[in-house]
């Protein structure tokens, strides 16, 4: 009997003028995504990769000495993403790029030709579409499945038979759910479809799986909005009020709650100003140098002769050591505090199953606030891997003092021989390249938001089910 | 008969679910935002104040005529409260000096790149989302619902004509709407002025009239839209989902495509290009600049040995040889930097133009929406939009131009002493009797005469610092900014006559649909 009723469900849905308006909005939103991003990605692999072949065979050029490869300043840039195709995660207004030697590592920067004079915007990809325009036609589709029935009077007549409530509630349910992913499967297909033939790049097995994970998720968020559809729909009395309370609900839902994001991050949490931090970096500096003789007589002169029976080299590696290391931990302080505090409004966002579908797809995709922090991981461990590298190569010179340390002066302008100046091998330097997560650790990540989408599932569903239980089909 | 209509159409919608969900939406939204967006404002004039104050201090301590560089401030909209546009992002000082351009940070100011992920929030999204679906919805059923119930029938067959009942339905709308519209100013309003620190001037109060106005255009615009769908179609159901689907494309769709689609279109020229360019026209100026003061072997000599305002340097004595080669050699300076300051101030210019090209795209696409011109209308309004800004920057040329001018008359064409120093000619004649042995002394291998040589010749160019006080700066030209709601005005009123069009267009459409509109009920 079920499958009776999903079957007229979706017939008389395929008829229906929304679905046709729906049909076509969605298929052309999609491909025309799928071409704009092809362009998009073009453009940005060939920027990345301009970008890292010039950091390369700027860092080939200083392998003339070990001393010039510790003190080269390496610049890398976020790998443009196929999976941007899926989800964006606002990153082109996030720092994508950072500069670091082997001892400091400043706070990522935005480096891209960005519009600021153009309001913030969400690129059109699945995720934007499925979040916001599907989600409306999940409404459009279910807001008169009970009262709507019920003013026709087919409600009572199909209740008179031996049909329990529950298979009527399920069927109503499947049978929007089958109608939405006729638009959406179509969509996604002719989606990959335009990327696949326009020879990009291929599409890995694992990129494979994490589409199909972007797809359930989207799945599980139509769900609840279906639920929550049929559950108003139960409660209202005709389908014109069913239709206005869901419309304000998908506007609060979708659209408000989202946007109140900033307003929450600037309640509960700040970021220090650019001026406060260097102003703290300052301080810590200058309170280092003036207890400079805690790391040994003399660390904290200035004489420059390595033969000066005054100068006490290991002391003031110590001190320059000691100091960077302080700098690194105000910077690196600096930046959990943005991220916190970025990630305050995000969390208060989560109110809304739209925050909750966009962050877990974020997370499966690989993009957004997670990919800029995982970014920033991986340049650090990169550089202590660099760091590592020198203080091999170094221990096997013997001409040097094996003292690696930050100062202007040990860079080469005196012949204090603190790290070897013996040429490299290129092939042999370690070199940068961003890894992807792998599929566990992208849905461990991921694993929060998709129990939050099961929980708003279970409950709307319980909702519409007790509501449709007691409701009065007169 | 049409007052009947409309008052019988007023009186039924006010009763309705609908309208009282909606109004009750946007009075919750108001109280919940108004009071943050007011504290932001009130944190932003703060700031500003504190700013304005401390360059005005800066100013009473300048000494030499080089040391003015005083810092401008762009006094932060009230009215940003209602539209945010982008005043937030965009840089909020300028440093004048008058040997350099003015350096407006144009730039997103945004302290924590990540908060970007974040949509500005204010009054007006309330106004654009919530309302424009309130308006369609109190629209989709006005005709073809009353074809539904029957109703139509009963009145057609009065001696009504059409347009009589269209022209009711449309004030009756216009009657309904007017009502949440005039909760939520009033109610904003309330809640700004509830903030002792919040004054609001002739200039915001007009602002604001207009912007009630421009809100009300705008939701007869999309009711007549809900109107022109009711009119079209024979179901309530079917010209509400088409008035939805509209709804979408314009909320939703439209505003974000379009600038996808114009960034798309006119890429912006890479910021590298244009700040190699800059570079290299700056390196142009020294070199010249190095050419020139090459002509002088002593201008080098006056070095700052005092700290002066704006955490510049100045000159107190130095001996006649470079007193007289510095004041020439600043004069024959100042000639070659204000060209080149001139011409990277055009270099600057044309980036934003780019920027502003790019804008434009955006927006002329996006003006298929009425929410997005309702959107562009109010930012304008509100004095948030690029346009304020600009105006803004041509404000600090012009300042710069003045401060420039006001120097140059004070100092003779730059070639004055009191341009870079407060020595005078007696006292550089003594200086050179009094740097000789003060640097003999140093030869000395006793500490206590050093000490006692130094203290000495301190003590003397203590005492000449003590005879002058700072500059009197009393005509010294002061920045006023103040945006004329005028020239808003002016940029606003294309916007808003679209709007108006829209309106004509759509109830027309929607007349001809009703003349044409076939009332029997099935």
């Amino acid at each position: 009997m079920i499958w009776h009723i999903v079957r007229k469900e979706i017939f008389e849905n395929l008829l229906s003028l929304r679905f046709m308006l729906s049909l076509i909005l969605i298929i052309s939103l999609f491909a025309a995504s799928s071409f704009i991003f092809v362009g998009k990605y073009k453009q940005q692999s060939q920027d990345y990769w301009e970008k890292t072949n010039k950091n390369l065979s700027d860092l080939s050029k200083n392998l003339g000495r070990l001393n010039d490869l510790a003190f080269f300043e390496q610049q890398i840039l976020h790998k443009p993403k196929l999976l941007a195709l899926c989800v964006e995660g606002y990153e082109k207004s996030f720092p994508n790029y950072v500069k670091f030697n082997i001892f400091t590592i400043g706070l990522p920067e935005v480096k891209a030709s960005v519009n600021f004079t153009l309001p913030y915007f969400s690129d059109v990809n699945w995720v934007f579409i499925i979040s916001l325009v599907l989600s409306f036609v999940a409404f459009v589709l279910t807001f008169d499945s009970i009262c709507g029935e019920k003013e026709a009077g087919t409600l009572r007549m199909m209740l008179a038979n031996n049909i329990p409530r529950y298979k009527v509630l399920l069927g109503k349910y499947c049978g929007a759910m089958l109608t939405l992913c006729i638009p959406l499967l179509v969509g996604l297909i002719v989606s990959l479809i335009i990327v696949i033939t326009s020879n990009i790049t291929g599409i890995s097995g694992l990129e494979w799986l994490k589409i199909l994970v972007v797809v359930i998720l989207s799945l599980l968020y139509l769900s609840l909005f279906v639920f929550l559809g049929v559950f108003v729909s139960c409660r209202a009395t005709c389908s014109a009020n069913c239709m206005v309370v869901l419309l304000l609900m998908w506007v609060s839902l979708v659209i408000l709650i989202p946007s109140l994001g900033r307003t929450a991050s600037n309640m509960f949490s700040e970021t220090p100003t650019r001026v406060e931090l260097n102003r703290k970096l300052y301080e810590t500096e200058r309170q280092m140098w003036d207890n400079s003789d805690q790391f040994g007589k003399n660390a904290g002169n200035s004489y420059a002769d390595a033969n000066d029976p005054r100068m006490n080299l290991p002391a003031r590696a110590r001190l320059y050591n000691a100091l960077t290391n302080a700098k690194n931990g105000i910077i690196e302080d600096h930046h959990n505090k943005m991220m916190a505090q970025a990630l305050t409004g995000r969390n208060f966002t989560c109110l809304s199953p739209t925050a909750v579908y966009q962050r877990a797809s974020e997370a499966v995709a690989g993009v957004g606030i997670g990919r800029c922090t995982d970014f920033y991981r991986q340049a650090k461990r990169y550089q202590m891997n660099l760091k590592e590298f020198i203080r091999s190569k170094d221990a096997e010179d013997p001409d040097s003092r094996h003292l690696i340390f930050d100062e202007d002066n040990s860079r080469g302008a005196f012949d204090w021989r603190t790290i070897s100046k013996r040429p490299v091998d290129f092939s042999t330097v370690p070199k940068f390249d961003e890894q992807n997560l792998g599929l566990g650790h992208s849905l461990k990540l991921a694993i929060w938001d998709i129990v939050l989408l099961i929980l708003f599932n279970l409950v709307f569903f319980a909702a519409s089910f007790v509501s449709f239980l007691r409701y009065d089909v007169r | 008969m049409i007052w009947k209509i409309a008052r019988k159409e007023f009186l039924l919608n006010l009763m309705t679910f609908k309208f009282a969900v909606g109004t009750i939406l946007c009075v919750i939204l108001v109280v919940v935002f108004v009071p943050v967006l007011a504290k932001d404002y009130l944190q932003r004039l703060e700031e500003y104040n504190q700013n304005v104050t401390a360059n005005e201090a800066e100013l009473r301590k300048v000494m030499v005529y080089k040391n003015i560089l005083p810092m401008v401030y762009r006094p932060p909209s009230v009215l940003s409260v209602f539209s945010e546009g982008i005043e937030k992002r965009l840089g909020t000082s300028a440093k004048i000096s008058h040997f350099d351009v003015p350096e407006v940070s144009a730039t997103t100011d945004e302290i924590n790149p990540y908060m970007s992920m974040f949509p500005a929030l204010d009054v007006s999204l309330v106004l654009r989302i919530v309302f424009s679906a309130l308006a369609l919805l109190v629209a989709y059923n006005v005709i073809s619902g009353e074809r539904e119930q029957g109703t139509l029938k009963l009145i057609l067959s009065g001696s009504i004509p059409r347009h009589h009942i269209l022209i009711g339905k449309f004030l009756a709308g216009l009657m309904i709407l007017i009502v949440p519209v005039t909760i939520v100013f009033i109610l904003a309003l309330m809640l700004l002025l509830s903030f002792p620190m919040i004054e609001l001037n002739a200039a915001n109060w007009a602002g604001i009239g207009l912007m009630y106005i421009a809100s009300l255009i705008f939701i007869s615009a999309m009711y007549n839209l809900g109107l022109f769908f009711s009119s079209l179609m024979k179901q309530s159901s079917i010209s509400l989902i088409l008035g939805l689907f509209a709804w979408v494309i314009f909320v939703v769709v439209v505003p974000s495509g379009s600038i996808y689609l114009a960034t798309q279109i006119s890429p912006l020229e890479s910021q590298e290009k244009l700040e190699a360019q800059r570079v290299m026209t700056i390196q142009e100026c020294r070199s010249k600049e190095l050419e020139a003061s090459g002509k002088f072997p002593h201008w080098r000599g006056p070095k700052s040995d005092a700290d002066g305002a704006f955490g510049t340097g100045y000159t107190v004595v130095c001996d006649e040889s470079c007193l007289h080669d510095a004041s020439k050699a600043y004069s024959l300076m100042q000639s070659i930097v204000s060209n080149y300051s001139n011409s990277i101030w055009r270099l600057e210019l044309s980036y934003f133009d780019s920027l502003l090209k790019q804008k434009h795209l955006a927006g002329n696409i996006a003006r298929i929406s009425p929410v997005s011109v309702y959107e562009n209308v109010m930012s304008i309004l509100a004095q948030s939009d690029f346009g304020s800004f600009r105006s803004f920057m041509d404000n600090v040329k012009a300042y710069r131009d003045e401060i420039t001018e006001y120097i140059r008359s004070k100092t003779d064409n730059f070639s004055s002493y009191s341009y870079f120093t407060i020595c005078t000619e007696e006292d550089a004649k003594e200086y050179q009797k009094n740097i000789g042995p003060f640097l003999e002394s140093f030869k000395s291998e006793n500490e206590q005469d050093r000490e006692k040589a130094a203290d000495n010749f301190d003590r003397w160019k203590n005492g000449i610092m003590a005879r002058h006080s700072p500059l009197s700066l009393q005509d010294f030209p002061r920045f006023s900014y103040r945006p004329g709601i005028a020239k808003s005005i002016k940029r606003a009123i294309p916007d808003l006559a679209l709007l108006v069009l829209v309106n004509i267009l759509l109830f027309s459409l929607s007349f001809v649909a009703f003349i044409r509109y076939d009332v029997r009920s099935d």
